[in-house]
């Protein structure tokens, strides 16, 4: 055959490949997913909504069941009479409340959707707004010991990235601390203890504005159409409805990154500073390497080195040489005499 | 519960424990490691005399700008790179010559003598001379002299300190594709063997980043393709140029073909990390040691003990069993053609759809084992099939060739052009890993998907090329 | 480094009482961990007791793997387990994991740190890791031929002081310093050096009270424990080996061996 008509063919063959192979879009990936158990997933999904209404002192009932999970009220029935057949929940007038059985399989759902979020969190590069979405599908599918290995790989951790409890693997769980941020009088101190992670759309405004669960504020102006505080050096607006999606503890004393601390990427060739802290952004296995390598409050670092593709840097910390990328440097705030003009 | 009934002293302690974390918060490890820190740093005061900078800190800090600073950063890894090939190809050629000489033409004949004198069946001489013992002489006289050569000089680079400064300088490209900077130095391990840059990849933290580490290191030539690429670049690109200027273009195209791989393996990692394993770039904290003056003949002695000697070994035990296959494939017949003739005439019109032909498709079947012994079988199988008369003795031989102007003249023999040495060159870089690696990944994933997509990602990736390449190459031609 | 060519010269430190043993590992009377920073020549300090060849090289994190060797000093033999370089052993990577719960369950006769001279201050930070754990231990201030080439001098005197376990500055690389070392490990290992190791003396207020209780449960617990500070450290960072030995009750048995020993020498 011509070359020519094989190139095409060849063309042809490869772009067909790609359209049944691609991860998202393909029609392998659709044949995969068409295929999944459904009844698992709606029960498991229900009984999670029916505890954190229960968790947050509210009531659930068939509607806010199918509202939450975007099913039809008639699905929504069916699936709570079949919860009742097998004991796990209870309906009186309408009311739907878990049983103690029910209550055990809901916290165990949530622990592993928690524990998931930790691990994406800590030793994934996984971005923030993809966290609740990975853990929707892990919980389905990880097992008891699945989640148990787990949690012991990671430290088991009594807090997820958005600041909540996680259940232990007996099924106790820690009652739900601090007040909304908007309670925050001005000129008070709080630490962010709990960010929603529902509706994406609000989360996703949270995650761009730079806010991370345990991160230090300082409020400075409270009103109806907007709050405003400081946090990491830096001011934050937010209106009233993305800001009731954070909880704060109050506080007392003050970190002490305060407005308008300059970040590693300021400092200049040759200059050396001190390091006042590390933003809440660097969190898990990344922030834990940096301050191995002896990145903490009060180290002398200084600019040595680019390198030829310019993005890393190099900087000597406590008498070693250590390159670090700009995105992990805008991340560690200094302060220090010899800074010229920040 | 009956746990909670009968709770012990001891897990009293863990629930306490638990109950303190939730109060603590996410702080806790900050604080530790700020008050180790902190009393490391009154220690250290106490005993550390830092008397004024010295010349040789000078020197190193010059060094560490020279070859990391925008201008000379690249050129001085490029031209550092293609210094190692040229010394191998230059070097390892007489040598390669002598070796062939003492165990082909010399060892093999008496060996054969003796068989004759000792009665054994042709069968089994056939088989143990001819095919066995043939093969581990010639995978020792192709790949001892690179080996011993390339192994050193890698060494005394690694020692020195240049490969976390080329992790540093290439960062940016592989933070750019979504890897981690810590691949350039898997990347450097897996010029030496992928299955030990495989294991090395265990220096990345983040899994995402590993697995993608993990998947292309196949993508940097290992030993066992050093010799096939820097022989064929030789025959038919080095060959294509005036004689005094051979030995440089063939270290050029064996650089090409490796920074090809490196390109590859930037651009499978992109491809990943936007599809099946997505996420954002990691962090990289990386520490740049001093460096550190080269101990040229210990480095020298380690080397060639430690890993030319073990990876030639391996060679061998793969080669024996490969020489057996190959002599059975090419003297066995069903019916008219022996069997390796039968998958030759069957693959052919496929393999030269890529510029490739039925023998070399075969020579990579016998070769999963190991790589290195492709070169020997592809010859051995050209010999056989095109009946060349007056080299070797017999079918499935593999004989002696004390010259790289024999080899090229059995290639040409064979029907081999340029663009036969060309996609023969990409496919030895784009194909599957050998046998150990894909056992090495399997180890270090315990997966069997991501081990399969190892395997197959490379072979897919390389019949593309090679498709396409042969094909515009026709087009044009 | 002066002394240190003096000390190869002289012969009552000979290095003949070595013998090189690779991986033969009969009958060994102690264990010795290899523990230090990355890239600080642990694997070279291990060649040149056990006679192996690991891998070694000039970038971190080429040991990824627990190596063992043998030798015989002084008609003593010794087992030593080459761990993987770490920064640290308080966090929960596979590698600082595995040096971890071998500094603590292992029970190594003897912990060798290994310290690059050329950044002390940063190597530091591991060493007061490992005294919390362990009572018994050598520093190894190796690369001191490099810190001279930098004009570093370290007062090794004064750290050894400090830290309350010998200080034997070494180069690795040019075999210098290993008969000190071989010297101090058997002295430590047989109690003829008896460690006061280097216990960290503040602990950040935000955490020493939460730190404070834990241990004082444990100590109520397991009262012969020595490192209990460090096990309530590990129990608040929610280390599952920790949890496991502490709930079984292994953390006991780990020290009631160890701790009996010197008192049947004595």
């Amino acid at each position: 055959m011509e070359p020519l008509s094989l190139l095409i063919i060849g063309v042809v063959i490869v772009l067909f490949v790609l359209l049944l192979l691609h991860p998202r879009k393909g029609l392998l990936n659709f044949f995969k997913k068409s295929k999944r158990d459904s009844t698992r997933v709606l029960i498991e999904d229900s009984l999670k909504h029916i505890y954190d209404c229960e968790y947050n002192k509210s009531a659930s009932d068939i509607n806010s069941i199918a509202g939450n999970l975007n099913i039809s009220t008639d699905k929504a029935a069916k699936v709570i009479s079949k919860l009742e057949d097998m004991g796990l929940v209870d309906v009186k007038s309408n009311k739907v409340s878990l049983s103690e059985s029910g209550r055990s399989y809901a916290l165990r759902i949530i622990r592993i959707h928690r524990l998931w979020e930790r691990y994406l969190a800590d030793r994934t590069s996984v971005g923030e707004t993809e966290w609740h979405s990975s853990a929707e599908e892990a919980e389905h599918i990880l097992t008891d010991d699945q989640a148990n290995e787990l949690a012991a790989q990671i430290g088991n951790p009594v807090i997820d990235p958005h600041g909540d409890p996680i259940p232990t693997s007996k099924g106790e769980i820690k009652e739900k601390r601090g007040i909304p941020l908007s309670k925050l009088s001005v000129g008070e101190l709080g630490r962010i203890v709990h960010i929603e992670d529902e509706p994406q759309s609000v989360y996703s405004q949270i995650v761009a504005s730079g806010i991370h669960s345990g991160m230090q504020v300082r409020m400075t102006e409270v009103s109806k159409n907007k709050i405003k505080f400081i946090t990491e050096g830096e001011e934050i607006i937010l209106s009233p409805l993305i800001a009731s999606n954070l909880t704060v503890l109050p506080e007392q004393k003050s970190d002490e990154i305060s407005e308008n601390t300059p970040t590693l990427i300021f400092l200049k060739p040759g200059e050396e500073a001190v390091v006042v802290g590390i933003s809440k952004a660097c969190r898990g296995q990344q922030r834990r390497r940096l301050m191995d390598l002896g990145i903490v409050k009060g180290t002398k670092i200084k600019y040595v080195m680019e390198s030829a593709g310019k993005d890393p840097v190099a900087y000597e910390v406590r008498g070693a040489i250590v390159a670090l990328r700009k995105a992990q440097a805008a991340q560690i705030f200094i302060s220090g005499k010899g800074l010229s003009n920040v | 519960m009956k746990g909670n009934a009968i709770m012990s002293n001891k897990e009293y302690i863990i629930k306490d424990a638990d109950d303190l974390r939730w109060e603590l918060g996410e702080n806790f490890h900050d604080h530790i490691i700020e008050s180790v820190y902190n009393e490391a740093g009154a220690i250290a005061a106490k005993v550390i005399i830092q008397k004024e900078e010295s010349k040789k800190f000078h020197f190193d800090q010059w060094l560490d700008r020279l070859v990391t600073s925008r201008l000379t950063g690249f050129p001085i890894m490029f031209l550092l790179l293609a210094i190692v090939f040229w010394i191998t190809i230059e070097g390892s050629n007489i040598p390669s010559g002598l070796l062939a000489s003492l165990l082909v033409d010399t060892i093999h004949p008496e060996l054969k003598l003796l068989a004759q004198n000792i009665g054994m069946p042709v069968w089994i001489n056939g088989l143990l001379i001819d095919g066995a013992y043939l093969a581990m002489a010639w995978v020792i006289a192709v790949m001892l002299p690179p080996m011993a050569i390339f192994f050193p000089l890698f060494t005394l680079l690694e020692d020195f300190g240049y490969l976390p400064r080329v992790a540093f300088n290439m960062d940016n490209l592989y933070r750019r594709v979504g890897a981690h900077g810590k691949q350039a130095l898997t990347m450097s391990m897996g010029f030496g063997c992928n299955a030990a840059g495989v294991i090395a990849t265990r220096i990345i933290d983040s899994p995402r980043e590993r697995l993608i580490a993990i998947i292309t290191n196949n993508f940097s030539l290992c030993n066992g393709r050093w010799p096939t690429q820097i022989l064929i670049a030789t025959i038919f690109i080095g060959g294509a140029v005036p004689a005094h200027l051979a030995g440089v273009v063939s270290a050029g195209a064996v650089v090409g073909i490796a920074l090809l791989g490196v390109l590859f393996s930037l651009v499978v990692s992109w491809g990943l990390s936007n599809t099946v394993l997505k996420g954002e770039a990691s962090a990289f904290s990386l520490e740049l040691p001093p460096y550190r003056p080269p101990r040229i003949l210990q480095t020298l002695y380690t080397s060639l003990i430690d890993r030319t000697i073990f990876v030639l070994w391996r060679a061998i035990i793969f080669a024996i069993p490969a020489g057996l296959v190959i002599w059975l494939v090419s003297n066995v017949d069903i019916g008219e053609y022996s069997i390796a003739e039968h998958f030759i005439n069957w693959s052919n019109p496929f393999a030269l759809l890529f510029g490739l032909n039925g023998i070399i498709l075969l020579a990579y079947i016998i070769a999963i084992p190991a790589n290195e012994i492709v070169i020997p079988t592809i010859l051995m199988l050209t010999v056989t099939t095109v009946n060349i008369v007056g080299v070797g003795s017999g079918a499935g031989v593999m004989f002696e060739l004390d010259s790289t102007a024999d080899t090229a003249e059995i290639l040409f023999s064979g029907g081999w052009s340029a663009l036969t040495g060309i996609s023969l060159m990409l496919f030895s870089l784009l194909h599957n890993p050998c046998s150990t690696t894909l056992y090495t990944i399997y180890k270090e994933t315990h997966s069997w998907k991501w081990t399969v997509v190892s395997a197959f990602l490379p072979i897919a990736i390389g019949l593309v090329v090679c498709f396409f390449v042969t094909q515009i190459w026709l087009l044009v031609a | 480094m002066s002394n240190i060519q003096n000390c190869e010269t002289c012969p009552i430190h000979n290095v003949d009482n070595l013998t090189k043993l690779g991986i033969n590992m009969e009958g060994i009377d102690y264990v010795i961990a290899l523990t230090g920073n990355p890239n600080t020549g642990k694997s070279t300090v291990f060649n040149n007791l056990t006679g192996l060849r690991q891998h070694t090289g000039n970038w971190p994190g080429k040991t990824v793997t627990r190596a063992e060797g043998a030798y015989r000093y002084n008609n003593t033999k010794y087992k030593v387990v080459d761990l993987p370089g770490t920064y640290s052993l308080l966090s929960t990577s596979t590698d600082e994991e595995i040096a971890r719960d071998f500094i603590l369950f292992g029970k190594p006769d003897v912990t060798v740190i290994v310290v690059d001279a050329t950044r002390l201050e940063r190597n530091l930070n591991l060493v007061l890791q490992v005294l919390e754990i362990t009572e018994r231990a050598v520093l190894c201030l190796n690369l001191i031929d490099e810190a001279e080439r930098h004009n570093i001098e370290i007062d090794h005197r004064t750290l050894s002081r400090e830290l309350g376990i010998p200080v034997v500055p070494a180069a690795a690389r040019q075999k210098q310093g290993m008969d000190e070392l071989l010297k101090m490990i058997h002295e430590v290992a047989s109690g003829k050096y008896v460690c006061k190791p280097y216990r960290m003396k503040t602990i950040s207020k935000k955490v020493s009270k939460a730190v404070e209780n834990v241990m004082q449960k444990i100590l109520s617990e397991y009262p012969s424990l020595p490192n209990a500070r460090w096990v309530a450290m590990r129990l608040l960072e929610g280390d599952q080996s920790i949890i496991d030995a502490v709930k079984t009750g292994e953390l006991g048995k780990i020290y009631s061996v160890s701790k009996t020993q010197p008192q049947h020498v004595a």
